[in-house]
């Protein structure tokens, strides 16, 4: 017994006092992460974002109904705002997650709601801020409007002053929301970087959750809820092509791929000025994580995920919705492997990280 | 001394009867009081009540439980409020007995609510509360005597301490119990994932990535659980054995995040010092609040004779021997204990294991063949979903809170399956029950749940 005490308290001591001299490796902290990610991806993609929107606007201001390729720049404008909004639908926190912005809700709701549009811009008489509009304004009624019928006939229908003002105020409205997350991320910067540990309300729960929601909502609203593989409240509900991102624009899978590729840059930490600084990829090979899903390195693992992933819905050669009809097989692939990445991030990158999901105390169970 | 080395059960039985200083009872009585009460309110202030127990839309229930439902907003925070005001009540020992059975009713309820919410800690809590509503803690240095002198006890039956020690003690030792296994030991799982998350640390952080570093705290930590309660009752190594428990539980409450346990330990255990260092703390706590000794007519007695102590004889003994034999009902099932979980809890398997899933339910209309993924955040928190995805009764529940919800939306009789990925102390994520079963043909019991695929 004795000597098992002596050793208890030598090992307790061992624990509590040694110490060595200053470490050689340079170690990657996650402060070093946040900086690259705040400075190098988050800023620039909103500042880019909020760019497009202006242009988009400018663009609507010179709008000329009597010239095709008037039309013609004004939707180009628009998917290129579209597949702006990709690079930061990860960044639902902080400024972009407070109650009076909530970035996702107003600039994302699809599908979007057709004959909700129409009446509002027939009484013109609305509100766009009330929660029963989220589905009839951002980007998805802009894509209605702009692509629900052929050129000639928009051409005749945006002769009416009220369907290009409504674009107007939706842009508008998108505007002053990034707008104001693009200043309030001049302060939030410091909070973000600066922030330690690893509770609820810590950058790296934050920014964990929201990577991991961000790629949910591709594989679950982008692609299954179409496909017909999800359910709604326990109900499974049948295919419904309706469903899918950019509908009117057909411009489904490259969205996807899009929100895809700035999921994966964030991930491998390339910042939008094409350097490849502290990613979460090289976070996972400093905490020198193994995969639990696939043999090997984690960090390798997920990078070849989003590989795999992005190959398969590049290889589609038309619309989601014509897949979806016709190609059923391989859209079902493409959906097993999106889903072959949740456990990765779930699981093992939550676990090496020690991300809380835990709202209370826990005892390790 | 509880354990010794001719184990006799009337010797026991004397020592327990023979009497000895009721400060420490009392000096406990105050401190988990007033620990309770703490907690309580970090657990309010939080916002945990809302959190927990107002905001998810369905509750997992313990076995034989299920007629326990929470009460709403107004109802959980007036149960809140009570179990603050009976915790302090606890402490001065005013209305003693009603306020101690009160704080151990409440407090269980609240625990009974949602088994996701389940922690050793909080069984550990409603055990000793249990056990206060038994014990004469406010027969000394209470307001229940404040102007009832006749009651006063000076000297209490050594069982009255000696079960609350045995209490602490087992929760030591079955937690150093259970470490005692494969991964813990010899392959170092999960300290080894735990210190690497901790590589940051100052000093010590470089220290953490080395593997001799989690052998050293695996061996350690199971080798002081296993030991500290016998050093504690030990005159001789009790200042040494409290000190290492100290010097424990500051570490891993800064390393873990465990709330107020590790706090309410360190000063639990100072029930395992003398009666003299008792009678110090209180008489220290008379000076500072100018408070005079009361003085009793000094001939008071709990000792019970004939059926009473019979009956009492025989309740401590079932008490005792369930706490030390519960935690081994895991034997009565078979495959590995820390994958199946059946038997788990209740235990004092503290932190064990590092264990993870991700849980795909599908829903299938038998009528048109249709089959969805659930989204899970459309019925669970995300703490409940993280729960339920490695505890197969957890899943087995949820399957069938899911065929309620579906049922309650006209689509009847469904089939409901779900694939489920685990990974246990980082070994390689598996599938954890049967994907081909149809939950919703299953009903949750005591017998082994073959659905439950081999580690």
């Amino acid at each position: 017994m004795k000597t098992l005490k002596s050793f208890t308290i030598f090992l307790l001591a061992v624990t509590s006092f040694v110490s060595c001299g200053p470490d050689a490796i340079e170690e990657v902290e996650f402060s070093d992460l946040f900086q690259n990610v705040a400075d190098n991806i988050i800023v620039p993609r909103y500042s880019n974002f909020d760019n497009a929107l202006s242009d988009l606007n400018l663009e609507l201001n010179n709008f000329n109904n009597s010239e095709l390729s008037s039309l013609e720049s004004l939707q180009q404008k628009f998917i290129d705002t579209y597949l702006s909004w990709q690079t930061v639908s990860a960044f639902e926190f902080g400024p972009a997650g407070e109650i009076s912005v909530l970035l996702r809700s107003n600039i994302n709701n699809f599908p979007t709601d057709e004959s909700r549009i129409e009446s509002n811009i027939q009484n013109n008489d609305y509100n766009l801020d009330v929660a029963s509009n989220y589905s009839a304004k951002g980007l998805p009624a802009l894509d209605y409007i702009l692509f629900h019928a052929s050129q000639d006939e928009l051409l005749m229908e945006l002769a009416d002053e009220s369907r290009v003002n409504y674009m107007k105020d939706c842009v508008s409205n998108m505007k002053s929301r990034v707008d104001y997350v693009v200043n309030a991320w001049d302060a939030y910067r410091n909070v973000f970087v600066g922030s330690e540990g690893n509770d609820q309300n810590s950058s790296l729960s934050l920014f964990f959750n929201y990577f991991l929601y961000d790629y949910e909502q591709i594989k679950r609203n982008k692609f299954a809820l179409p496909a017909g593989f999800a359910t709604e409240y326990g109900i499974p509900i049948s295919m419904d092509t309706s469903k899918v991102e950019g509908l009117y624009s057909a411009t489904s899978l490259e969205l996807i791929s899009a929100n895809l590729r700035a999921l994966e840059d964030l991930y491998l930490g390339v910042g939008e000025n094409g350097v490849d600084g502290i990613g979460i990829y090289e976070m996972l090979k400093e905490y020198n994580a193994v995969s639990t899903v696939v043999e090997g390195d984690l960090s390798e693992a997920i990078a070849n995920q989003f590989v795999i992933c992005k190959e398969l819905v590049n290889e589609f050669s038309n619309d989601l919705p014509y897949e979806i009809i016709n190609n059923i097989s391989q859209v079902q692939e493409t959906s097993n492997e999106l889903q072959k990445m949740v456990p990765m991030i779930k699981n093992d990158m939550r676990s090496y990280f020690s991300v809380t999901v835990t709202l209370g105390d826990s005892d390790g169970d | 001394m509880v354990i010794n080395s001719n184990f006799n059960i009337s010797k026991i039985s004397q020592w327990s009867y023979a009497e000895t200083s009721i400060a420490p009872l009392v000096v406990f009585r105050i401190i988990f009081g007033l620990m309770m009460f703490v907690g309580i309110l970090r657990f309010w202030l939080k916002g945990w009540i809302h959190d927990f127990f107002i905001q998810p839309d369905h509750f997992f229930h313990y076995f034989g439980f299920e007629w326990v439902k929470p009460m709403g907003e107004f109802g959980m925070y007036t149960i809140f409020g009570l179990l603050l005001i009976s915790s302090l009540s606890i402490a001065l020992g005013l209305f003693y007995r009603a306020s101690s059975i009160l704080f151990f009713v409440l407090f269980t309820y609240v625990e009974l609510i949602d088994v996701t919410n389940y922690l050793n800690h909080y069984y550990f809590i409603s055990l000793v509360s249990f056990l206060m509503c038994f014990l004469p803690a406010n027969r000394s240095f209470s307001l229940d005597i404040w102007n009832n002198h006749e009651k006063i006890l000076k000297s209490i039956p050594n069982w009255t301490i000696g079960i609350l020690k045995f209490q602490l003690g087992l929760v030591y030792f079955f937690s150093g119990i259970a470490k005692l296994n494969y991964d813990w030991l010899f392959d170092a799982m999960p300290m080894s994932i735990w210190l690497q998350a901790k590589m940051h640390w100052p000093i010590l952080g470089s220290l953490f990535t080395e593997k001799w570093m989690a052998y050293s705290c695996s061996w350690a930590a199971c080798i002081f659980d296993l030991t500290v309660a016998f050093f504690l009752l030990s005159k001789r190594y009790r200042p040494i054995a409290y000190f290492v428990l100290v010097i424990f539980h500051v570490i891993t409450g800064l390393m873990f995040p465990i709330g107020m346990f590790p706090w309410i330990m360190i000063l639990a255990t100072l029930i395992f010092f003398s009666p003299d260092f008792h009678e110090k703390i209180i008489a220290f706590i008379r000076l500072i609040f100018n408070l005079k000794q009361a003085t009793s007519s000094g001939h008071n007695s709990l000792a019970l004779a004939g059926f009473k102590k019979k009956f009492l004889t025989g309740f401590l003994l079932t008490y005792v021997f369930f706490q030390m034999l519960f935690p081994f009902r895991y034997l009565l099932y078979p495959g590995d204990l820390f994958w199946t979980e059946q038997g788990y809890r209740f235990s004092w398997r503290v932190m064990l294991i590092e264990k993870a899933g991700t849980a795909f339910f599908y829903v299938t209309d038998p009528e048109t063949g249709n089959r969805g993924e659930v989204n899970n955040c459309d019925f669970l928190t995300p703490n409940q979903e993280k729960m339920m995805a490695t505890q197969p009764d957890l899943i087995l529940q949820y399957a069938h809170i899911i065929k309620e919800e579906v049922e309650s939306r006209d689509l009847k009789n469904p089939i409901i399956n779900a694939e489920v990925y685990v990974t246990l102390n980082g070994s390689r994520s598996k599938l954890f029950i049967d994907p081909e079963v149809d939950l919703t043909t299953l009903q949750d019991n005591f017998k082994p749940k073959d659905w439950i695929l081999d580690n």
